[in-house]
């Protein structure tokens, strides 16, 4: 996941507490080994290897790409998890190493859902191309998690994956669960804001760490695929409440990649949110 | 005078004593979930007890105690 | 490179729908018919606590119907705000401290302007005002480092005859894990008084209508407050508090308004006074009171609160002593019962007692000469208190608070066999008990 995983539950029992994290680490791992583009042997790994032969997938990773698919409509392709390989040509570390336009258009040549072959379980992916779960696969892993959770008990639990986060239940003893939105300015050390969450999803986008800069000009890490280039004045930070942890990361996404107009976007959706630029 | 200098000198002597012990007794930070319920702070009622101190500032020749006194009226 | 005119076009066509098909695709995802709906709210920035109080003594004596408001803002790195405002109106009539007697009893008003007379055998009452007081508070609280904090604060309050203007501050630490908390406060107040007619000279008598030729100006009181106090959590669901407190006043510290009746020796009964010709006036001899123009008051004070799996027990007790030889006892029993998970009973009882101010006179000699002090004030007296009431609180699903509380205050007074003169005293009511009803409607809610 690349980011502090943790799970949060209001009980006296340690050996509930015990049986609770366990189900969700084990969660988290299964998901992570199976969908994660770094590990040598998964269906992604086969997937990205297949030179353009047809790979036939499990029910779990068909209703990941058939999500993929119906999310790259609804943004008119600007969820595209064909857009990865723009990472070789973006490295977002702080620095000023802004490509140049002809390295960003060679790449995206090898970018765009259209030219996948999609008909489940059957996927045909042209060598060159590589799918990308990661926009996806954690929020995915919070719900799940949190479900595993549920089957174990009937305490309140929150299960928070590096800032994406999901709670069950409300506790019982106090008056919510307080969750902070990390402040743009991370020297303070202190949140921006404080939200009490009693039940529901939380999932935060934003280019607090992962950025460039220069001439002056920040850019974000958030790429559009159509045009290979970050989104242009997309907000700093994006925070969405929503039922799941998986429809509020969405989107934070989809309003991320909307740019200027991601608080009328957000607004449209009647959802919770919370923009910072 | 000779009052007020008992007086003193047993709040002193209870005082030591008090802060002498106090360095064993307590709970483990995790352990104040109690302590932070709303019902358990020392004046759960800031406005209620304001409101008391006043009502008895005005019958009474006694205030305070608690916190600062009361008081700033031309009640008693 | 970045064209700054390049718009990225908006879905319009399908924004609105976008949650839409974005809930039933995440359900296909996750194999789930249907979840909660999301419970989100962002942290009120402001606490608000208002109340409004209904105070009724019997008798027709005093009246009191205020609102109250205490406004808090909690930033996010544990400074507070806290603003306060209160308005009191009050009506009614207060013991003006002449003894009762078996025939009427005529007074000149506060002003000089009229006389009011007494019916036989009632306490005499001053049913003068009509006052309107409005009251100001604001208080900042500052972290200082990781184990203190400061707070800094002002008061100011307005009546027709009384301005008060306050400034306090205190500071906090803690020690062993923040189960010990030591603090120290201090306070200053300087109030000024501008009593209606002027502040008559101490031990002077109660003069004929439009006579006013033994009132002041002005008139100033200072008081400094010092508090020492430690907390302490002794256990999982006890903690503890201790203070002391010290208060010195300077100044005028009369009450403008009250009187002592000159008796006769023999009888008791109020000295008989002839107004001079074609002017009304009093009735008897009265003398307006003398208090010492200095008071120091120590006070102990321990509070304990307990839990016991839901329920809590507030008990403390507080013991004040001065230099006008007054003690007093407190002693405030609260216990809070919850009902369900929304709503509480409270019972509250609370016990107080007094000794009289060693210059306390019911009423004075007229053979003998005026001693230095005098005051004839019941609340200087020697009396025991009671307090019995009940509250009932409930929480509203958004997390607002309501609450009801009805009170039942009596004080009942005594006079030392030594303060009485003369053979009719026995017979009277030489202390005006009292009897008064506090009744209190709350709502806090966050904003």
């Amino acid at each position: 996941m690349g980011s502090p995983c943790e799970v949060l539950l209001e009980t006296d029992s340690e050996s509930s507490a015990a049986a609770v994290a366990g189900s969700v680490s084990t969660e988290a791992w299964r998901i992570e080994d199976k969908f994660s583009r770094y590990l040598p042997d998964n269906i992604v790994h086969r997937i990205n290897n297949s030179g353009g032969a047809p790979v036939e997938v499990d029910d779990e990773t068909a209703n990941l790409i058939d999500f993929a698919a119906t999310l790259y409509e609804m943004s008119d392709g600007r969820f595209d998890i064909t857009s990865g390989v723009l990472r070789e040509a973006w490295n977002f570390d702080g620095s000023d190493n802004v490509p140049a336009d002809s390295e960003v258009d060679r790449i995206l040549e090898r970018v765009g859902w259209s030219r996948v072959k999609w008909n489940r379980p059957e996927l045909i992916l042209a060598a060159g191309m590589q799918i990308d779960l990661g926009g996806i696969a954690k929020e995915y892993a919070v719900d799940k998690a949190a479900s595993e959770a549920a089957a174990e008990t009937d305490d309140a639990c929150l299960v928070n994956f590096g800032g994406d986060l999901v709670a069950t239940k409300a506790p019982t003893r106090s008056k919510g669960w307080q969750v902070g939105i990390d402040a743009l300015d991370q020297a303070q050390g202190l949140p921006q804001k404080l939200i009490r969450l009693q039940n529901g999803g939380l999932a935060t986008s934003g280019d607090a760490r992962r950025f460039l800069l220069k001439d002056g000009i920040r850019y974000g890490h958030i790429l559009d695929p159509t045009t290979g280039w970050p989104v242009q004045n997309a907000p700093r930070s994006i925070t969405v409440a929503a039922d799941t942890c998986t429809q509020a990361g969405m989107l934070a996404t989809l309003a991320m990649l909307e740019g200027k107009g991601a608080e009328t976007f957000l607004a449209d959706q009647d959802c919770k949110y919370w923009c910072y630029r | 005078m000779k009052k007020l200098n008992t007086v003193a000198s047993a709040l002193l002597v209870v005082g030591l004593a008090g802060l002498g012990g106090c360095s064993s007794m307590g709970v483990e930070p995790w352990e104040r979930d109690i302590m932070a319920k709303e019902e358990m702070q020392l004046t759960a009622d800031p406005l209620e007890a304001a409101i008391d101190d006043h009502i008895y500032f005005s019958k009474e020749a006694s205030s305070g105690g608690r916190g600062f006194g009361g008081g700033g009226c031309g009640c008693n | 490179m970045y064209e700054t005119d390049k718009e990225i076009p908006m879905s319009r066509k399908n924004s609105k729908s976008v949650a839409a098909t974005l809930t039933t695709a995440t359900c296909a995802l996750l194999g789930t018919t249907s979840t909660t709906p999301v419970n989100a709210q962002e942290e009120d920035e402001w606490e608000l606590d208002t109340a409004l109080l209904y105070y009724n003594e019997d008798g027709n004596r005093v009246q009191d119907i205020s609102f109250k408001m205490l406004a808090n803002r909690n930033f996010v790195d544990d400074r507070v705000l806290s603003l306060s405002l209160g308005v009191d109106s009050l009506t009614g009539a207060t013991p003006i401290g002449a003894i009762p007697f078996a025939g009427p009893q005529t007074f000149t008003s506060p002003s000089g302007n009229q006389v009011r007379t007494t019916p036989p055998g009632e306490i005499p009452l001053d049913p003068s005002f009509l006052d309107t007081r409005v009251a100001l508070t604001a208080n900042w609280q500052q972290p200082l480092g990781r184990l203190s904090s400061f707070n800094a604060g002002l008061s100011a309050s307005s009546e027709y005859d009384y301005l008060h203007l306050g400034a306090n501050f205190k500071l906090s630490r803690d020690f062993n894990k923040r189960n010990t908390t030591v603090s120290m406060g201090l306070a200053f107040a300087a109030d000024e008084l501008d009593p209606v007619g002027g502040a008559p000279m101490p031990l002077t008598p109660m003069l004929d209508v439009d006579d006013l030729s033994n009132r002041m100006g002005n008139q100033n009181k200072d008081v400094m407050d010092v508090v020492l106090g430690v907390s302490q959590i002794i256990n999982q669901n006890l903690i503890m508090q201790f203070n002391y407190s010290f208060s010195s006043s300077d100044g005028y510290l009369n009450d403008p308004y009250k009187i002592v009746s000159l008796v006769d020796p023999v009888t008791g009964d109020p000295v008989p006074r002839i107004p001079s010709p074609g002017v009304d006036g009093p009735s008897h001899e009265y003398r307006f009171e003398s208090r010492p123009g200095e008071r120091t008051k120590h006070s102990l004070f321990g509070q304990a609160k307990y839990y016991m799996n839901g329920k809590v027990l507030d008990a403390s007790y507080r013991y004040m002593t001065d230099d006008w030889d007054i003690d007093s006892h407190t002693v405030d029993v609260r216990f809070r019962w919850p009902i369900g998970d929304r709503s509480y009973l409270e019972p509250h009882f609370r016990y107080y007692t007094q000794t009289h101010a060693n210059f306390y006179r019911t009423s004075l000699d007229s053979s003998l000469p005026l001693p230095s002090y005098a005051s004839a004030d019941y609340r200087l007296g020697e009396f025991d208190a009671i307090t019995l009431g009940l509250k009932y609180g409930w929480k509203t699903e958004s997390g607002n608070e309501w609450s009801a509380r009805l009170e039942a205050y009596s004080a009942d007074g005594s006079v030392p066999a030594n303060l009485l003169i003369g053979s009719n005293q026995g017979g009277l009511e030489m202390y005006p008990d009292l009897d008064a009803i506090i009744a209190q409607f709350s709502y806090s809610f966050g904003w």
